[in-house]
């Protein structure tokens, strides 16, 4: 092995132990007991324990969380694909000033800090008498599922070739035959990709579901938050444990559509 | 039956004009070659008429219906494309199949339209591929079915052949020139490829900058060039062109001197094609003297650049007949095989 190829190895290594390592670490934890875990030097060799999973799971709280993170997000996700999927597809097809501003605008949602949304979104949902509600969430939540679907999706249609389109006009499809039997299965796996996307957005939102929810809507971010106030000491084993609950849904979904996340974010074009 | 008839057809992009007045009518079984370089509206001409691009004036009639404003689907067409535009994500047995299923046929129907199809285009094999396990070859042929099946009126080729390499080229160009002959349909066929043009087409178009430069068959427009494009696009070693001021009844150059055809003034020029350049050893009688500049073997015949006078011309010779590079020779230019243009115009005179 070359001395620069070595060198590059390593730098590759350390980043991505920096990344792991503290996943590793807190998967450890949530199985370890107080014990084990207040230590000053860490254990790699303990006796796993399965307290604070149990603990987690068995809190009302968090069952009623995990619903209604569930709920949310499936509803937001949902709507956001119907409606943002064929507003991508427009976009991509159609070029013209008019969908040009629609997709400068789709992006534009994501602009503005959160806070600054969830401070006139409270008020809207204070006076239409929704607030603390899984409707009033779920349409917050839409705005940005519908962003980010439309933005994702747009270069995946693009790189259907024109060609196979027409191919299909010819064939005697019309533009919504075109659209559901041609279009959409070509671009699926990075369609796919977007969504997952845009449900793991969602799924980590923390900001907005604290400021919109008190106590009926909470989600699981905000009761995991919660966990840390939980008394004098921080109950790290139960903290981990919730973090290790939070994270497996969006995990499972990245395994699942990992290749098409990475080339719908990279610029490159199958054809041509 | 199947009929094209294209009047006073127009395409604008904005105030752009790239097809004006476009008038011409194809027989049934006619094959039409659409022939030029790439930007001379062939290729757009070909989607009007597929209706995949709009149609901005004129009137499109195909069987003798105006179409103007159909779908693609309703034109009684089927179009293969350059870069093959096969459904990805179905088999090559679906690729073919799709147009019939949507039209609603039954699954009999379709088995035994299938067969005939797959079976002339050698695709029994790959049935069940997808179309990107396939070479370039083999997917065209798939899209050449996928057109076949659908029996249509009207076959639509865009460059078919480009994306594929020397050989591959020559065996598809026969088997189209086959499935043409069996099928009895009207083909238009867009290609830059003169050689193509030449061997398939019953008639060529000959386009340049959104209009019709020439039309006729390949035989006519090779012998009979109308302008001066037509005669430096078709034919290959190019056509020499010389150009001349008209005086005295006699073409000059300042060098040359050769007789002029009757009632002709101006400036004239002549073009002579390499392989009906005479080259002889000795002096004779209208021969004018030229030193051999430089020699190409091209296998069969041998191409040499002779300079006489103050013009360059290219000659071709038989490969066997070895000339040296500087050595002095006399050409004769045959007068059945000069073709004379207006220098200013372009046109045949």
């Amino acid at each position: 092995m070359k001395p620069v190829t070595f060198v590059l190895r390593l730098v590759l290594v350390i980043a991505a132990l920096l990344v792991v390592l503290p996943l590793v670490w807190t998967l450890l934890n949530a199985f370890k007991t107080n014990a084990d875990l207040l230590v000053s030097t860490p254990k790699l060799i303990f006796t796993p324990v399965w307290d604070n999973m149990e603990y987690v799971l068995n809190r009302r709280s968090v069952a009623r969380a995990l619903v209604n993170s569930l709920v949310i997000c499936g509803w937001a996700v949902v709507l956001g694909a119907v409606l943002g999927v064929p507003a991508a597809y427009v976009i991509a097809r159609v070029k013209n000033r008019i969908t040009q501003e629609a997709q400068f605008f789709a992006l534009s949602l994501r602009f503005l800090p959160p806070v600054a949304v969830a401070i006139p979104m409270m008020v809207i949902w204070l006076g239409l008498g929704l607030y603390d509600s899984r409707v009033a969430l779920i349409i917050t939540y839409m705005t940005i599922t519908v962003s980010i679907t439309i933005w994702l999706s747009i270069p995946a249609f693009e790189r259907v070739p024109l060609a196979i389109e027409e191919a299909a006009r010819v064939d005697r499809l019309g533009p919504y035959a075109t659209f559901f039997r041609i279009a959409l299965p070509v671009a699926k796996l990075q369609v796919l990709s977007a969504i997952a996307f845009s449900f793991i957005l969602v799924w980590n939102e923390f900001l907005l579901a604290m400021m919109l929810t008190t106590s009926r809507a909470k989600t699981l971010p905000i009761i995991a938050s919660e966990m840390s106030q939980l008394g004098m000491s921080v109950p790290w084993g139960i903290l981990n444990a919730a973090v290790v609950l939070l994270s497996l849904p969006p995990l499972i979904l990245l395994a699942l559509v990992g290749a098409g996340l990475n080339s719908a974010f990279s610029a490159k074009t199958s054809q041509e | 039956m199947a009929t094209v008839e294209c009047s006073g057809l127009r395409k604008c992009y904005g105030s752009h004009e790239v097809i004006r007045d476009f008038n011409l009518s194809i027989a049934d079984h006619e094959f039409v070659v659409f022939l030029g370089p790439s930007g001379c509206g062939k290729s757009t001409l070909l989607r009007m008429i597929a209706g995949l691009e709009d149609i901005t004036g004129g009137d499109l009639l195909i069987g003798g219906t105006r179409v103007n404003d159909n779908d693609p689907g309703e034109r009684g067409i089927a179009m293969v494309f350059q870069n093959y535009a096969l459904y990805p994500h179905m088999s090559v047995r679906q690729n073919i199949t799709f147009a019939l299923e949507r039209a609603g046929d039954s699954k009999e129907r379709i088995a035994k339209r299938l067969a005939p199809v797959v079976e002339s285009l050698g695709l029994d094999v790959y049935l069940d591929r997808k179309p990107t396990e396939l070479s370039g070859g083999q997917q065209q042929r798939v899209a050449i079915a996928r057109a076949m099946i659908k029996t249509p009126e009207v076959f639509l080729f865009d460059e078919p052949l480009s994306n594929l390499d020397a050989k591959l080229r020559g065996h598809l160009r026969v088997e189209i020139a086959r499935l043409h002959k069996t099928l009895k349909s009207t083909s238009i066929y867009v290609t830059h490829d003169q050689l193509e043009a030449m061997t398939l087409a019953d008639r060529i178009v000959l386009m340049y900058q959104g209009r019709i430069e020439q039309m006729g068959t390949p035989e006519e427009i090779y012998s009979r060039p109308a302008t001066l494009f037509a005669a430096g696009f078709i034919g290959t070693p190019n056509m020499n062109f010389i150009t001349f001021t008209v005086q005295e009844g006699r073409l000059r150059d300042g060098t040359l001197d050769l007789p002029a055809p009757e009632g002709v003034t101006g400036h004239v020029t002549l073009g002579i094609r390499p392989g009906a350049v005479e080259v002889l050893d000795a002096p004779a009688h209208d021969a004018i003297p030229a030193v051999v500049e430089r020699d190409e073997f091209h296998g069969e015949t041998r191409l040499v650049a002779l300079t006489c006078g103050v013009q360059g011309l290219m000659a071709a010779i038989p490969a066997a007949r070895k000339l040296h590079e500087g050595q002095n020779l006399f050409i004769r230019f045959p007068s059945q095989s000069l073709h004379y243009f207006n220098t200013d115009t372009g046109r045949r005179l």
